[in-house]
């Protein structure tokens, strides 16, 4: 197929051109800064193996939250869309109030407020020692962590999720009731799988932005790379303008690849796509 | 079989059925003609409990549909119904629409379904078509696929909502033959469409609705040639 080749040959040179563009201002910037700036390059990433642990505890975070705001999310995207009003008022409540709020609110809100309320993590103090994979797991920061950011993530997944299920017409769901389908069994095989079709990409959005969220975690100085990076000043070389930009490196490299995929997602997904 | 009994319905001020009394026994073919928004529609859809009915009775085999006591998931198993959209599950090829119903509502082995599933593609004719996608099919052969993912659930009643309304004209004849097979092989069937020629023939008895009541109940034959209702008899002096 000659098309394909040539399409790929165009979008070839859309993205060398690009990054070429983006070298140069870089590049210009640098040597611009470089007048009154002194950089240290080779001592700032001589501390890259903390930058490394610290991706560990980012991404460990972020996968964990993403499953937890995933299945909490259709949980209340479903209340939402219930027969039962109180449980689509309570699920209202959740979700407006968590979502105008500030993420770093929650977090304090949560770390120092529900924790002393609740001391869940004390439940785990056995084991607080124990590191999976290099990460902490146990500790009472990640585990509040986990809650602070998954809890506030699920109010705006269970928005994205409920467009998408009422995206999909009502005649889908009736077609599956009328074929004996319990409501649960229509929204497994025939609802969800289709609203997950439309909800791709502004699912995958949620998903950068939880990643980004997680860098306020410093706050409760959970050590994942914006707190790592923080650290670094204190070593006595206080190379900041190398140790964030190694960190705003290190962020691209995780949301980047995320965008991307969701891009492929999309259009795989619209293959066995329908005509309404 | 069924039984319709004083049946009242209303969306807000829109009063849509007032008061349906109608019985259909088992192996009839009832056809449900009338002008759009006389309710006929509606009525279907009360059958098999997709719309809630403010006041009366609906029975099917015995199962009532608007008592919240009943199950109606098993009810609906009885309960085919065709819609005049189709209504596939676009995501599912072809063999994934007919048999996901009987997998997981009646447990049916994956094999077996499977097989019944060809054995109704074969029927209509498009076995090839089984790993198709519904938007690869024309509209009458979706519409087919809609009718025997219906009998895929072996049901007892066979409920049709305009099935040949959304179709191009060269594509209702294929539909209909469908629908005339399952009527000579004695399926007890509802009919709501516009096709007369299909209610002439096929039809055991023929009810016009209009504003919302059944105003004649008759053999096509007497329903054609002598109808007794005004209404009915514009309607029909309209059509022909």
């Amino acid at each position: 197929m000659p098309g394909l080749f040539s399409r790929y040959l165009k979008y070839g040179w859309r993205f060398f051109s690009a990054t070429a563009l983006l070298v140069l201002i870089l590049w210009l910037v640098y040597i611009s800064l470089e007048q009154t700036y002194i950089f240290h390059w080779n001592q700032a990433l001589r501390s890259l193996h903390n930058y490394n642990q610290g991706l560990k505890i980012t991404l460990s975070i972020s996968l964990i939250s993403m499953f937890v705001s995933l299945g909490l999310g259709i949980i209340i995207a479903m209340g939402r869309l219930s027969r039962w009003t109180i449980v689509r008022d309570l699920s209202g409540v959740f979700v407006h109030s968590l979502r105008n709020l500030p993420f770093i609110v929650v977090v304090l809100l949560f770390y120092f407020g529900l924790r002393q309320a609740f001391p869940i993590d004390r439940l785990f103090s056995p084991w607080r020692r124990v590191e999976i994979w290099g990460v902490p797991i146990f500790d009472g920061r990640f585990i509040w962590g986990v809650l602070a950011l998954s809890i506030f993530e699920a109010s705006f997944i269970a928005e994205i999720f409920r467009g998408g299920i009422q995206a999909i017409h009502k005649e889908q769901g009736e077609a599956a009731r009328s074929l004996g389908m319990s409501y649960f069994q229509s929204m497994r095989y025939v609802i969800l799988p289709q609203a997950f079709r439309v909800i791709i990409p502004p699912l995958t959005n949620e998903l950068v932005a939880l990643v980004k969220e997680s860098s306020l975690l410093f706050i409760i100085s959970l050590e994942e790379l914006t707190q790592t990076a923080r650290l670094q000043y204190s070593t006595g070389r206080p190379f900041v303008f190398e140790y964030y930009t190694i960190l705003a490196a290190y962020y691209l490299m995780l949301t980047i690849p995320l965008s991307i995929l969701s891009h492929f997602l999309e259009r795989r997904l619209a293959v066995g796509d329908r005509n309404r | 079989m069924i039984e319709i009994v004083e049946v009242h319905k209303w969306f807000g001020r829109l009063y849509v059925l007032q008061g349906i009394n109608l019985q259909v026994d088992e192996r009839e073919v009832l056809v449900i003609a009338g002008a759009s928004g006389s309710g006929k529609s509606t009525l279907l859809r009360c059958v098999n409990g997709l719309e809630k009915i403010q006041r009366g009775q609906i029975t099917v085999n015995g199962i009532s549909i608007q008592d919240s006591k009943s199950n109606l998931n098993r009810a609906r198993q009885q309960i085919g119904i065709v819609f005049q959209n189709y209504n596939l599950f676009p995501h599912m090829t072809v063999l994934k629409n007919i048999t996901i119903a009987p997998v997981k509502v009646k447990r049916m082995r994956t094999e077996e379904a499977k097989k019944r599933a060809m054995h109704l593609l074969e029927r209509i004719g498009i076995p090839e078509k089984a790993k198709s996608y519904p938007e690869q099919l024309s509209g009458g052969q979706r519409q087919r696929v809609s009718i025997v993912r219906a009998l895929a659930m072996e049901p007892t009643v066979m409920l049709f909502d305009e099935p040949t309304s959304a179709l191009d004209p060269e594509m209702i004849k294929e539909v209909l033959d469908l629908m005339k097979e399952l009527a000579q092989e004695k399926m007890t069937m509802i009919v709501v469409t516009h096709e007369m020629g299909f209610a002439r023939e096929v039809a055991d008895r023929v009810a016009f609705m209009a504003d919302g009541q059944i105003v004649e109940v008759a053999p096509p034959a007497q329903f054609f040639e002598h109808p007794q209702d005004e209404r009915a008899r514009r309607f029909i002096e309209q059509i022909l």
